[in-house]
């Protein structure tokens, strides 16, 4: 459980929201499940949906960094062409 | 790794078939997909590399999943374990994913530190260009200062003989004067054509007259202001040299432009 909410927590850090990230969704539904279990004593659901949450929080982290790096290597690819540009017609000035 | 993964696998394939009934048919799908996930992230040698301990824990959900898939009633269970080998070879594939971009964001962001300096280098020339090109302006028009003011003259060579047109050779000795003109907005100037004593006076005054129209009137189709110019045309009065030769001849065929002081005050007319 504690693995959980530090994954949670984490995801959310770099910014992944359950309205952005499917997994996000999932994983804070399964970890709310998860508390329930341990509330009924239900220790085996408790830990499996916990188990799941952890992993859903991560894999939403890794997708939202993953579009950052996206994002990254757009602004610099427009960079580079617009530095290119201007290059040229700097050449056929 | 490898091996293990390999036999694995086959373990997988022969399995299948007779886990039908073992742990059901919910869980037999799970347990093959996660082996399929699986077995694409531990072949990609990017992933191999960049995310080996995601690929090692897909690896250990996926064996548990097919170890608890051989006892009974224990499909809830496989499907768990699926569902984490899959979701840890989904994480090695976005963690191998991130990383490559980031690789390439770094290669990126050398060119785009390459190219900068280039245009930055490409930029700071044509600044230095422009201030030569300035300071040759300022030479040019660094003009004798007589009692009459500042004094500029066009040489004969910029007209042909007896013609009253500008050669298009003054076109950028006229440009630095119209740029002259416009930084220095209240400097008025009088233009004044001067000839050798060949000819007849007549001719020679109207030809000085009309050569200094020409040099105005260009002034003026480059957006100088006309009242801004006086024309005067002196023909062979006021020679600089002798005409006894054809170079004090040359120098005395000339247009003269006189520049007002900064605050418009032209010295009077000859």
């Amino acid at each position: 459980m504690r693995l959980t909410e530090q994954a949670i927590v984490q995801a959310k850090a770099v910014g992944a929201t359950a309205d952005e990230v499917p997994e996000m969704q999932l994983a804070e539904t399964k970890y709310n499940r998860a508390k329930g279990s341990m509330a009924d004593e239900s220790y085996r659901n408790a830990r499996m949906r916990a188990e799941q949450a952890e992993l859903d929080a991560r894999l939403a982290e890794a997708k939202v960094l993953t579009k950052k790096s996206e994002e990254q290597l757009n602004v610099l690819n427009t960079r580079i062409v617009r530095l290119r540009k201007q290059l040229q017609l700097g050449e056929a000035q | 790794m490898s091996l293990k993964s390999n036999a694995l696998g086959i373990l997988l394939l022969a399995g299948c078939a007779s886990l039908y009934g073992c742990a059901g048919q919910h869980s037999e799908a799970a347990l093959q997909q996660a082996g399929v996930d699986f077995q694409k992230v531990k072949e990609d040698s990017n992933v191999l590399r960049i995310a080996p301990k995601d690929v090692i824990r897909a690896g250990e959900s996926l064996a548990r999943a097919d170890r608890l898939s051989t006892y009974w009633g224990s499909g809830a269970d496989v499907v768990h374990y699926a569902y984490l080998s899959q979701r840890y070879s989904e994480i090695a594939r976005e963690h191998t994913n991130q990383a490559l971009n980031e690789e390439r964001a770094a290669k990126l962001e050398l060119e785009r530190q390459r190219l900068q300096l280039a245009l930055r280098e490409s930029k700071l020339l044509s600044v230095q260009q422009q201030g030569k090109w300035l300071e040759e302006q300022i030479e040019a028009l660094a003009t004798t200062q007589t009692d009459r003011g500042l004094v500029m003259t066009l040489g004969d060579v910029l007209f042909d003989t007896g013609q009253a047109e500008l050669k298009n050779s003054a076109n950028r000795v006229v440009l630095k004067i119209v740029q002259f003109l416009q930084l220095n907005p209240k400097r008025v100037v009088r233009i004044e054509g001067y000839t050798d004593s060949t000819g007849g006076k007549q001719e020679n005054l109207k030809l000085s007259r009309d050569r200094a129209q020409s040099v105005a009137d260009v002034l003026v189709d480059l957006g100088i202001d006309e009242k801004r110019i006086q024309v005067e045309g002196y023909g062979d009065q006021f020679p600089v040299d002798a005409n006894a030769s054809e170079r004090g001849r040359a120098q005395n065929r000339r247009v003269e432009i006189v520049f007002s002081d900064e605050k418009g005050q032209l010295g009077a007319a000859r």
